[in-house]
């Protein structure tokens, strides 16, 4: 019922956009048979809460694409279906939206196993598939495959020593590491990435932890970080997790020294037992981010709306960031192509790069990921997300905080 | 895995009895309708979750302190019990047919929670979630221990009111053979609905303590299933000391894992436990 | 009506059905509904699987996810570590889920107390100690497995129309399985476990064997499945392996369309399957879990059969008559007359012996080593107070109850060690003094398994027999009809007509006569006196004297598990340590 308010909601805003042409001073109203481009979100099961994100930054930026001309000089309807959070659905509904929905473009679900089984489906019907979660992009064997993310082509072996060497820069590095990781794929990739890392740069790893997705009481998990007091504690986390950990080492007395969390949730910003963590990032409502006229009105427009439908943490990260930048190399390559041709579309976008609010990507890397990580880091500094690595993208002023 | 030290030994048995206060507290009107009424029902844990999120709901949204929503929580819940056990025995239903409809009933609690809260984890925090009283270099949690002490005080109440009063006696006898304590004279339908009602109340209590405890997600209903139906199987159906004892010794066990091997291998334990129970069913059983 | 026609007819339906389904991929339908139809394959073979141990046995299995998860891990490590052609890990997925299944059910089934919500909860553990193994080792360790470089074979032009097939096939051939199942006499053996299993095993029914076939069977299956899921998805997790929904969905599904019927489960799988999936955008989608969660609040408590019996009474109703099957009794058989036991009786051999039988329960002996004769051809009357040890003897000598010491003979062969099913094929059946039919069977039914399973027939003979008992005791207007629909008269000689239709040796009848009136206990001591005159040993338990001393040949009387008389009926009833038994007091003071 909520999907179809929002449903709702977001056609009746189209609709209006489109009868009014919103502000004159923008492009002509676009007209004509709209461009239907169709994707599955996990609008309800386990993932639902990300899926939700997800599908507002998607809304957006399509809105926005309206109010400034369409694609093509036509208007764009974006189609969104339920997978259920499971990927065997997801498949079958990218069949649905290719076969009977016959949309023109698609665009990636999100979550890694909805992604490996919708890509199969786009492989079979040629249709240009651009994802922007997809844990191991490199892993992806699809020609016409382009992934938004932004860690490179694996960033599982990037990101580690990114933040190595970002305490590193501080001139006293951890000695020793000990790292926590739910028991979630992509977590779990990072997780062993780190152990590499840290063997690699002769970081001694304490103890490799595990819990499993939906933990209930992270007591046990906060007794054996205390009893291992290690330099620094790699938390591979999702959302809630990481508070849920810190609380229950508070409870036990014990902050750790230097701490990362791979996926934080929102708030963890907000919470005093959260200061000096670090995390990685994408996008945020903080400069730099928004120094774009683009990157601000789409934070700006996000945190309202995920204010709206309800969200406990209302601002912008980097899963909508990329779902949003996922968006803008679509749109960017059809403009450019002057066509809905899948072929052409994937030949430009091989040759050229798009400039969004992430920054400017190409697809030069392997499997048509980024060439680089152009991750950063962030810290929680006096209760709010800075960023803090490389020194070129940091928020002005701030810099790494560690013992 | 690695050397284990003394001290996080000591603090993990700590933790796992406090959280085995909250297993007994979830298994205690579980093991109450099982075992009495006969009655399997998988949406103790939905309406628990349901109680947790209103506790958390007036809390944050209507400021009402989490003792005063968890009274009208119970006194809700109460009612809700009665109104359960109407149905089932307006229908006469089975002990497997009250498992299927209870679970359906917490799927549509389940949607219920998602449409009105999201899917999104919520969490209560309140100043006491992250307070310890501390005993020489071992810490005790505060609300853990409160919920821990409430789950002794029920488990002890129920059982002295079974064991000890016309009413409970009489229940008890109604589970062994209804048509007979019937002929005696023992209202039974009256009795089966104070049971009832009392199995959804004690529901209501956990639920205020899961909301100061744990992290709230719709789906997190079925994350409790498991090991409390463990428990209360260990504690014996229909047996609330043993519900709470069942509750402690699982926790314990659950701790000691995830201090001596590795956290992610702590659901294995409850389930292997009950699994062993059920096969070598030892005496106490 | 010709059962084997009938079975030829519905399996070929099937086939022609699966193959016109096969034409499908080649037709130009929108590939989505072949993907769909293969989500509707999916579930229609997991909620059929299900319900061949679960709907039919009655054991409800929370363990299907365990083993369709053991499948789906089979085939992703068999293809992606040791490179199996993809085809072949089906198989090997079904076998090793089956092998997980029985030595599940080899444990767990030997346990009587395991029954019901304990077997239920006892599958549902093993479902998390799988998933939780599967985890924490190299098989998963947490971070999926990858299928994407997993070549698929292309048997029908393109990668769904390969899905499609392999489901299609997968649906059709567990449909047939079930089928197959509901038809035979496992299929009648499991209805029984399902109603009453200790009365099926005294009945003859091997019923720890029927019920390890029916977990392999279902579990065999459902690994199968669940090889082809993995290819499906391409990347497994355990999350999404053993999720809350796979647990729970045959379940639901075969609830909702009828879990004692083969088709049900499709039924149910189809409706549920649509209304989760069918509609996956707008209002519906949220609204369609919920929606499900009601209808099966609805169907438990409303239709607790499940909607395929609902459908097929209607059916009934408004189909033209001539499409309609009539219910006719089938020709009665007379089984043939046994001429070396009407030789025995001549002799008055011994038939069965009891040595020194002991019996305790918990500390206490209720039989306290008994010794008894039985001879060809007698009616021995067996009489004792209450709690004297006579339905102790009964249970012990039909194997219902092992014995503690001593020795049973029947025939020649000990039989004191034997499971229940054992002694009833060897010839030994027993009526249930608060007749205990299978209240879910037929009247017909409920003999055709005593005599296919006591006395060995095909199902169709055991059917035709059946028809011919039911004559002799006077109950083929009631061949329809379900027990419960009987009054105590009827069930009584229901009782009695399943204990002949085995054709046993030896008939024990536990106080046949408690609760009739006088005509109709002259009515039953004539039939009891013509039964033994086709050559049946008789042994007679009951309270009534009168019948007692009309009826037996010799009587045996226990008091407080031991012998205490044996011999002729006047002789025995003058005796008086009997006589004080009898009148309580006496012998106390």
């Amino acid at each position: 019922m909520a999907l179809g308010k929002r449903l709702l909601r977001c056609n009746l805003l189209l609709s209006l956009a489109l009868a009014l042409g919103i502000s004159p001073a923008l492009a002509q109203a676009p007209s004509g048979q709209p461009i239907r481009i169709g994707q599955t979100l996990s609008l309800t099961g386990p993932f639902a809460q990300t899926g939700l994100a997800h599908q507002i930054a998607s809304q957006i930026f399509v809105e926005r694409l309206n109010r400034n001309g369409g694609l093509l000089g036509r208007p764009v309807e974006y189609v969104v279906l339920d997978d259920q959070s499971k990927p065997d659905i997801s498949r079958t509904l990218y069949e649905r939206l290719i076969t009977a929905d016959h949309v023109d473009l698609i665009q990636g679900p999100y979550g890694t196993a909805a992604i490996l089984a919708a890509m199969s489906v786009a492989q079979r019907y040629h249709k240009v598939f651009i994802e922007n979660t997809l844990g191991q992009p490199a892993l992806a064997k699809y020609e016409w495959h382009f992934s938004a993310t932004i860690g490179g082509p694996d960033s599982t072996a990037t990101l580690p020593v990114k933040v190595l060497d970002a305490y590193a820069s501080t001139g006293h590095p951890p000695k020793n590491v000990l790292i926590v990781s739910s028991k979630f794929p992509s977590a779990e990739d990072m997780a062993h990435g780190m152990e590499r890392a840290a063997k690699a740069h002769g970081v001694e790893v304490l103890g490799y932890l595990e819990y499993d997705v939906g933990n209930r009481d992270f007591s046990g998990v906060a007794a054996r970080v205390k009893d291992a007091n290690a330099d620094f504690v790699f938390v591979a986390c999702l959302g809630v997790e990481g508070d849920q950990l810190l609380e229950a080492e508070k409870r036990i007395d014990y902050s750790p020294k230097r701490h990362f969390y791979l996926y934080p949730s929102g708030s963890m910003a907000g919470d005093s037992l959260a200061d000096r963590a670090v995390s990685y990032s994408g996008f945020e409502d903080v400069e730099p981010y928004i120094s774009t006229e683009e990157g601000g009105a789409f934070a700006k427009e996000f945190d309202a709306r995920a204010q709206k439908a309800g969200l406990p943490y209302p601002h912008v990260d980097s899963q909508a960031g990329n779902e949003y930048a996922g968006w803008q190399i679509l749109a960017a390559a059809v403009k450019a192509t002057n066509s809905l041709d899948d072929k052409k579309i994937a030949e430009w976008l091989d040759k050229n790069s798009v400039e969004t609010i992430e920054g400017k990507r190409d697809f030069s890397g392997r499997s048509h990921t980024s060439a680089v990580d152009m991750q950063q880091l962030k810290q929680v500094q006096n209760g709010k997300w800075v960023t803090i690595w490389p020194l070129d993208r940091r928020t002005p002023g701030a810099q790494l905080i560690a013992p | 895995m690695a050397h284990v030290s003394l001290s996080l030994i000591e603090q993990s048995l700590i933790t796992g009895i406090l959280a085995g206060g909250l297993y007994g507290l979830l298994a205690l009107g579980l093991s109450l309708s099982w075992g009495l009424l006969r009655l399997v029902n998988l949406g103790h844990f939905a309406i628990a979750l349901l109680g947790a999120y209103l506790t958390w709901w007036m809390g944050t949204a209507l400021g009402i302190a989490p003792w005063w929503a968890g009274l009208m929580i119970i006194a809700a819940f109460f009612v809700y019990g009665i109104g359960l056990h109407w149905v089932f025995m307006r229908f006469a239903v089975t002990e497997m047919a009250s498992m299927l409809i209870t679970f359906a009933f917490a799927v549509i609690v389940e949607s219920a929670l998602q449409f009105l809260w999201t899917a999104d984890f919520r969490r209560y925090e309140t100043a006491w979630g992250t307070q310890s009283w501390v005993i020489g270099s071992l810490y005790v949690p505060k609300l853990s221990f409160i919920a821990f002490l409430v789950a002794c005080a029920l488990a002890a109440a129920t059982w002295a009111w079974l064991r000890y009063t016309y009413v409970g006696r009489a229940l008890r006898a109604c589970a062994e053979d209804a048509p007979i304590a019937t002929a005696y004279g023992i209202n039974h339908r009256a009795l089966s609905f104070l049971l009832s009602g009392l199995c959804a109340a004690y529901a209501g209590v956990a639920g205020v303590f899961i909301a100061l405890i744990a992290t709230l997600a719709p789906s997190q209903i079925w994350a409790w299933v498991g090991v409390v139906f463990a428990v209360v199987i260990i504690g014996r159906l229909g047996n609330p000391l043993g519900a709470l004892m069942g509750g402690v010794l699982i926790g314990v066990c659950e701790a000691l894992t995830m201090a001596a091997v590795n956290p992610s291998w702590a659901p294995l334990v409850s389930f292997s436990v009950l699994i062993a129970l059920l096969l070598f069913r030892p005496r106490w059983i | 009506m010709d059962l084997t026609r009938d079975r030829i007819r519905v399996i070929a339906g099937l086939i022609v059905v699966a193959a016109l389904l096969l034409i499908i991929p080649a037709t130009s339908v929108a590939p989505y509904y072949i993907a769909f139809l293969y989500l509707v394959f999916f579930w229609i073979s997991m909620a059929t699987s299900w319900t061949i141990l679960s709907g039919f046995a009655g054991y409800w299995s929370f363990g299907h996810a365990a083993f369709f998860g053991t499948g789906v891990y089979c085939a992703a490590t068999l293809a992606t570590k040791f490179n199996w052609p993809f085809l072949w890990t089906i198989p090997a997925s079904g076998l090793l889920a089956a092998a997980l299944g029985t030595g599940i059910g080899w444990l767990v089934f030997r346990l009587q107390r395991l029954r019901g919500e304990l077997f239920a909860l006892i599958t549902i553990s093993v479902t998390f100690v799988v998933a939780a193994i599967i985890s924490n080792t190299p098989i998963d360790g947490g971070s999926g497995v990858y299928l994407i470089s997993v070549s698929m074979p292309e048997l029908f032009g393109s990668q769904p129309g390969t899905i499609y097939t392999l489901g299609l096939f997968l649906c059709a051939l567990t449909l047939i399985i079930t089928y197959g199942v509901y038809r035979s006499r496992m299929g009648l053996g499991l209805f029984a476990i399902h109603d009453d299993e200790d009365v099926a095993e005294v009945k003859g029914v091997p019923t720890f064997r029927y019920k390890l076939g029916a977990i392999a069977l279902a579990s065999g299956l459902a690994g199968a499945v669940g090889s082809v899921y993995s290819i499906n998805v391409s990347y497994v997790t355990v999350g999404e392996t053993f999720e809350i929904t796979t647990i729970m969905y045959p379940v639901v599904m075969s609830i909702f369309g009828g879990s004692r019927h083969w088709l049900g489960p499709a039924l149910g799988a189809i409706i549920v399957t649509v209304a989760l999936y069918g509609f996956p955008a707008g209002p519906e989608a949220a609204l369609a879990r919920g929606g499900v969660a009601l209808g099966l609040i609805l169907v438990v408590l409303l239709l607790p059969e499940g909607v395929m019996p609902s459908l097929t009474q209607l059916w009934r109703r408004v189909a033209p008559r001539s499409l309609v099957p009539v219910a006719a009794l089938p020709e009665p058989l007379i089984p043939p007359p046994r001429a070396e036991e009407a030789a025995l009786a001549a002799q008055h051999a011994v038939v069965l012996e009891c040595k020194d039988v002991v019996k305790t329960f918990g500390g206490v002996q209720a039989l306290k080593g008994v010794t008894l004769d039985v001879r060809q051809g007698e009616i021995l009357g067996l009489v004792g107070p209450n709690g004297s040890g006579k339905s102790t003897l009964i249970n012990v000598i039909t194997g219902h109850f092992r014995l503690d010491r001593g020795s049973i003979n029947f025939a020649g062969a000990a039989i004191g060690q034997l499971p229940a099913h054992r002694v009833a094929r060897l010839g030994i059946a027993r009526s249930y003094q608060i007749p205990r039919p299978f209240n879910r069977l037929t009247v017909l039914d409920n003999v055709a398994l005593a005599a296919s399973f006591g006395d060995g027939h095909g199902e169709d003979d055991a059917r035709r027999m059946a028809a011919h008992w039911l004559g002799y005791t006077g109950l083929a207007r009631k061949a329809f009809d379900y027990p419960p629909a009987l009054n105590l008269h009827e069930r009584k000689f229901l009782e009695l007509a399943r204990g002949l239709a085995a054709r046993p040796r030896v008939l024990m009848l536990d106080e046949v006569l408690s609760g009739l009136n006088n005509t109709e206990v002259d009515d039953a001591l004539n039939l009891i006196r013509d039964i033994r005159d086709r050559g049946t040993t008789i042994i007679f338990v009951e309270h009534l004297m009168r019948a007692v001393v009309a009826l037996s040949d010799r009587v045996a009387v226990l008091n407080g598990g031991a012998l205490i008389a044996l011999g002729d009926p006047k002789e025995v009833m003058n005796d008086s340590e009997v006589i004080s038994v009898y009148l309580g007091k006496a012998h106390a003071s």
